[in-house]
C-alpha cells in the first residue's frame, strides 16, 4: 500500500474510533429514565419505527416527494456500497486476491445512480429557496465529499490507476465524516430508536 | 417579538447553554447531531403550509437549537464553526428563537412522525424554549398565564370563592334536572375514588361541560370530588418551558390528590394537561405516582365497556367530525380510545382527512392561545384545520380539549364554518340513558 492508501486507512481508523467512542457514549446515557407509567410496547414499537415506520406509505417526506426520496435511497445505497468496497480494497491490498473485473464493472454500475442522485441532492440544495436558506457550509461539504468518494470508488474500480486520487478522496471522507452533518450515519439509527421508544411507551405505535 | 431585540444576561446565556450538556440520556444528544436538513419536514408543518415562508421550516428550528449546540459543545463547532453552521446564542439569536420557537411551533409533533430520520423536532423546540425560560425571554403573555397557576392555583387566577358559587349553582342545576339529591357535585370530599380536574376555562365560560362531566358521573354511579383550591389540569409551565415552575404546578396537583386522598386522578379534558401530568408530571417531581393517572376519554370508556353507563347514539342525530387533540393523539396515543367512545355516543361520523395520528393541529397548542401578540399568525395556521372541518360537511366538531375548543370556536367564527364545537363527555351526556328510579 503506498503513501495515500495509508492516509486513508489512518484516516478510517480515526473514523471508526471517534465514532466508537461516541457510540458507547450513547449507549452508556441509554433510555430517558421516564417515571411515568408506560401504556405501551416499547419494543414493538422500536420495530415499527425501523420498518414500516419508514416506508414511503406512511411518510410525507416520502409519498409527497417521491423524486427526492428515491435519490435518497439511491444516494444512501450508494454510500454504504462505498464504505464496504473500501474495507474489501484494503483487506484485498493485504493479500494477492484481486477484484473480477465483472465484478468492479457491476458496483461501479450500482454507483451511478448513486452519484447522479448526490448530485442532483446538490443542484436542489444549491437553487431551492428554501434550502438554500437551511444551508450552511456543512450541508455542501457533506454532499461534495461523500459524492465524490462514490464518484472516486466507480473510477478506481474500472480504473486502478487513479488510486491516489481516490485514497486522497477517501481520507478527506473519513476524516469529514464523524464531524460534518454525515454523522447521522450513527445518529439516524438512534434518532429512529429513540422516536420508536417515545412512542411504544405512550402506545401511539 | 418578531423583530424585536432582547437583552441576555451572560450568566444566564451559561446556563442556558449548560442544558444543552446534559448527558441524563442519550435522547438530547441523538436529536441535536441527526438533522440533515433535508427540508422535508416542511409540508408537514401547518405555519410552513400556511405562510410558505422557510424560516418556518421546523428543521429551521432545530437548527437554531442544534447550532448553538455545535457552537459551544462540540470540537468542530469551537475550532471551524463556520464550517459545521455552529453559531453564537447571542441577542440576534435569542430574538429568532423567542419568535419562532415560542411564536411558530405548537410543538404538535406531526413533523417528526414524518421526518425523514425520525428527530424528535418539538423535543428540541421545548429545549430551545428551556434555555429561552432561562434567560428570562418568556413572552409576557405566556409567562402570566403561568404565574396566575403558580401564585392563585389556576392559570385564570379564578378566586376560589368564584368558583365555589358556579359549582354550588351547577349542582343546583343538575339536581333539578335529574329529580335526584344524589345528584351531585362534589367539593373536597375526602376518600373518594376518583379526584377530578377541570380546565379553567370551564367554570369561566364554560361551565355546561362540568354538569356534563357530573352527569356522566351520576350515571355511572361513582364516587368522585372536585378540590376547590387545586382543580387545574392545565400546566402551562410545560409550554413556557420553567421546568420549576411546571414542577410546583405539577406538585400542588399531587398534593391535592394526597390531600383528599384519591385513588385516581382524572385528568379533564384538556390536551396539554393530560400530557403534563400523565407523561411528564412524575418526571417533573422525579417520581412515580402512587395513584393512577387516568384521562377522561379513557375513563368514560371504561363506563361503556363495563356496562357502568348506557348510551343511546340515536339521541346524537347530526353528522359529527373528531378533531384530534395532539397531546391526546400523537402524544398520548388515545386516537382508538377517542373514537371508541365518540362511536358508542353518535350515529354518523365523519373523520377529517388526515385525522388521527396524522391530523393538523387546530394551531391553539403550544401556548399559542395564551400568546396575544401571536393570534394573526394562530387563525392564519388555523386555516388548514378550517377548511379540513369544512370538507367534512359536519355540522358538529367534538374534541376532548378545551384548548383546542377555544381555538375551533374562534376559527369557526373567523372562516364562518357555521358548526358548533363540544366537548367528548358534552356528547356523552347528551347520549346517556338514565334510569334514577
Amino acid at each position: 500500500m503506498d503513501c495515500s492508501g495509508c492516509c486513508a486507512l489512518i484516516a478510517s481508523g480515526i473514523c471508526f474510533l471517534i465514532f466508537l467512542a461516541r457510540f458507547i457514549h450513547l449507549v452508556r446515557l441509554g433510555n430517558p429514565k421516564d417515571l411515568s407509567q408506560k401504556s405501551g410496547d416499547t419494543k414493538k414499537a422500536v420495530k415499527y419505527s425501523f420498518t414500516e415506520a419508514m416506508m414511503p406509505k406512511n411518510k410525507e417526506s416520502a409519498y409527497l416527494h417521491l423524486p427526492t426520496y428515491i435519490a435518497g435511497i439511491l444516494y444512501h445505497i450508494g454510500t454504504f456500497v462505498t464504505l464496504i468496497s473500501f474495507v474489501s480494497f484494503i483487506v484485498i491490498s493485504f493479500t494477492k486476491i484481486s477484484i473480477p473485473y465483472s465484478v468492479s464493472l457491476i458496483v461501479a454500475i450500482i454507483l451511478a445512480p448513486a452519484v447522479i442522485s448526490g448530485i442532483s441532492i446538490l443542484i436542489k440544495r444549491i437553487f431551492s429557496k428554501e434550502l438554500s436558506l437551511l444551508s450552511g457550509p456543512d450541508d455542501y461539504i457533506s454532499n461534495i465529499v461523500t459524492t465524490l468518494a462514490q464518484l472516486l470508488t466507480a473510477i478506481f474500480l474500472l480504473l486502478p490507476e487513479a488510486g491516489d486520487i481516490y485514497f486522497i478522496v477517501m481520507t478527506l471522507f473519513f476524516l469529514w465524516l464523524p464531524f460534518g452533518k454525515t454523522r447521522h450515519l450513527m445518529y439516524f439509527f438512534f434518532a429512529r430508536y429513540h422516536l420508536g421508544y417515545f412512542y411504544g411507551w405512550r402506545g401511539t405505535w | 417579538m418578531e423583530g424585536n431585540m432582547v437583552t441576555i444576561d451572560n450568566t444566564k446565556r451559561d446556563k442556558a447553554i449548560d442544558l444543552l450538556r446534559s448527558e441524563s440520556d442519550s435522547k438530547l444528544v441523538t436529536h441535536l447531531n441527526a438533522c440533515v436538513r433535508c427540508g422535508l419536514c416542511a409540508d408537514s408543518c401547518m405555519y410552513y403550509l400556511a405562510m410558505k415562508e422557510p424560516k418556518y421550516i421546523p428543521s429551521v428550528k432545530v437548527n437554531m437549537v442544534s447550532s448553538i449546540y455545535r457552537k459551544y459543545c462540540t470540537f468542530e463547532g469551537k475550532i471551524a464553526p463556520a464550517l459545521v453552521n455552529a453559531k453564537k446564542l447571542d441577542e440576534e439569536m435569542a430574538a429568532e428563537m423567542v419568535d419562532l420557537l415560542f411564536g411558530a411551533c405548537t410543538m404538535c409533533g406531526r413533523c417528526v412522525k414524518h421526518c425523514s430520520i425520525g428527530v424528535d423536532i418539538p423535543f428540541l423546540v421545548k429545549k430551545g424554549r428551556e434555555m429561552l425560560a432561562t434567560m428570562d425571554l418568556v413572552p409576557e403573555t405566556l409567562q402570566s398565564t403561568v404565574d396566575a397557576a403558580v401564585n392563585t392555583g389556576n392559570n385564570m387566577g379564578i378566586p376560589t370563592e368564584e368558583f365555589v358559587d358556579t359549582i354550588k349553582w351547577m349542582e343546583e342545576e343538575l339536581t333539578d334536572e335529574m329529580q335526584d339529591e344524589r345528584a351531585r357535585i362534589p367539593l373536597d370530599e375526602q376518600d373518594k375514588e376518583l379526584f377530578y380536574t377541570l380546565n379553567p376555562r370551564e367554570p369561566k365560560f364554560f361551565p355546561l361541560s362540568i354538569s356534563a362531566m357530573a352527569k356522566i358521573f351520576y350515571a355511572a354511579n361513582a364516587e368522585w370530588t372536585l378540590s376547590s383550591k387545586y382543580y387545574d389540569v392545565t400546566n402551562y409551565g410545560y409550554f413556557n418551558a420553567n421546568t420549576k415552575e411546571a414542577t410546583i404546578i405539577a406538585e400542588n396537583l399531587y398534593n391535592e390528590v394526597h390531600r383528599l386522598h384519591g385513588k385516581r386522578l382524572i385528568l379533564g379534558e384538556c390536551g396539554h394537561g393530560s400530557r403534563a401530568n400523565r407523561w411528564e408530571g412524575p418526571n417533573y417531581l422525579k417520581k412515580k405516582y402512587d395513584f393512577d393517572t387516568v384521562t377522561v376519554v379513557e375513563l368514560i370508556a371504561e363506563y361503556i365497556r363495563s356496562g357502568k353507563i348506557t348510551l343511546d347514539k340515536t339521541l346524537n342525530k347530526e353528522i359529527y367530525t373528531i378533531h384530534d387533540p395532539c397531546n391526546l393523539v400523537r402524544n398520548g396515543g388515545l386516537m382508538d380510545e377517542i373514537r371508541f367512545v365518540v362511536k358508542n355516543a353518535v350515529e354518523n361520523l365523519v373523520e377529517m382527512n388526515p385525522y388521527g395520528k396524522d391530523n393538523f393541529c387546530c394551531g391553539g397548542g403550544g401556548g399559542a392561545l395564551a400568546m396575544s401578540e401571536y393570534n394573526d399568525r394562530r387563525l392564519k395556521i388555523g386555516k388548514i384545520k378550517a377548511d379540513q372541518i369544512a370538507k367534512t360537511g359536519a355540522k358538529v366538531v367534538i374534541t376532548p380539549c378545551h384548548n383546542c375548543v377555544d381555538q375551533l370556536t374562534q376559527l369557526n367564527h373567523t372562516y364562518k364554518l357555521g358548526v358548533k364545537i363540544v366537548t367528548i363527555s358534552e356528547i356523552v351526556a347528551d347520549a346517556l340513558v338514565i334510569n334514577n328510579k
